[in-house]
């Protein structure tokens, strides 16, 4: 197999994802879980239908991979502020009931499985660190708002 | 009896020293093999995983402190410094292990594949025991009094372990796969160069 070409095909595939499937995921966040649900746990591999129609399975493979560790070391190097909005957007777009989301985000950790393999331990627990301290920050600005309609209601 | 147990320690300094020149002649080819791939995998934690500057920067970041204690609880603060304490912990720890095993590595084995020069091995042995005795002092300061005690600490740790990483690559460089590329494609390289 010609290398130089398998790798140019491996640069069209991630462009055609970055234009298309994550076309609408502003957040690195979001896109980090995306493309960590794309991978089969049991084998490490990613799927993904559309692109490997359009290319190969190991080249879609490939492209996922790269993309994953992308998402993976812009949210590392997110500040905690910015992970909060990153979380606040994340959420707005699953649509889930803040309440629900936070009970499901706290108890099951879901960014610990979206984490890239062969990254360094350290810097996974850093970021998963992260993670449950914006968790808890978007929580209380959450309770904040819904606190907001209650006291704007209450009389003078 | 001064002058006999003079003597007698001096006997007992030279034993140890023979022990270590006898341990060290003593490498066999498999095991030595081993010890340079695990040199090299402790070397590329290090360089690409510890010591990255964003990572370095990002774990010790004040202004996430900031903005942690101008909008969140106190609780949440208290779990914020708590985690950051922990990991700047696990960090300068890690980097302290990465740097033992590289000073293992060195006195045991460099000397026999590397040509370093004695000024160079005289400086490498210099930034291991500033390095080593910088780590314990950072790791006690994050102990006492958090992840944000001594950010000049953390500056040293990390310029100095990116020095000694520079130095050890030398030791190293034949174990990178494109050198090893390079090798096999050179016919001037035919035969043990390594």
């Amino acid at each position: 197999m010609d290398f130089s070409a398998n790798y140019t095909n491996v640069e069209q595939a991630e462009d055609d994802l970055r234009r298309r499937s994550l076309a609408h995921m502003a957040a690195p966040l979001e896109r980090m879980i995306y493309l960590g649900s794309t991978r089969d746990y049991n084998t490490g591999l990613y799927y993904h239908d559309g692109l490997s129609s359009r290319f190969s399975e190991m080249v879609a493979c490939q492209a996922l991979a790269n993309c994953h560790r992308e998402a993976y070391q812009q949210v590392l190097q997110s500040s905690i502020e910015d992970l909060v909005q990153q979380l606040d957007s994340y959420i707005q777009s699953t649509n889930s009931a803040p309440r629900d989301f936070i009970a499901a985000w706290k108890n099951l950790q879901p960014y610990r499985v979206a984490v890239p393999a062969e990254t360094d331990p350290l810097a996974a627990e850093f970021l998963c660190s992260n993670v449950k301290i914006a968790l808890s920050i978007w929580e209380v600005h959450q309770s904040g708002r819904s606190r907001q309609p209650l006291n704007a209601s209450l009389p003078q | 009896m001064i002058q006999l147990t003079f003597s007698l320690l001096v006997g007992f300094a030279l034993l140890v020293i023979l022990y270590f020149f006898a341990r060290g002649g003593k490498v066999s080819a498999e095991g030595s093999a081993q010890q340079l791939r695990e040199a090299r995998q402790t070397l590329d934690s290090l360089q690409f995983g510890l010591l990255p500057g964003d990572l370095v920067h990002r774990i010790f970041a004040t202004d996430d402190l900031e903005y942690v204690r101008q909008s969140a609880q106190p609780q949440v603060q208290s779990l914020f410094l708590s985690e950051r304490k922990d990991i700047s912990l696990a960090w300068v720890r890690r980097v302290r292990g990465a740097i033992v095993e590289l000073m293992r590595f060195h006195r045991g084995h460099a000397r026999l594949y590397a040509r370093l020069s004695l000024s160079t091995e005289l400086l490498l042995a210099l930034n291991f025991a500033r390095l080593l005795t910088v780590c314990r002092l950072l790791e006690i300061a994050l102990y006492l009094r958090g992840p944000y005690a001594a950010p000049g600490m953390v500056r040293t740790v990390a310029g100095a372990a990116g020095r000694v990483c520079a130095i050890s690559e030398e030791s190293l460089v034949f174990l990178k796969a494109s050198q090893i590329n390079r090798l096999k494609n050179d016919p001037s390289h035919h035969g043990a160069s390594v």
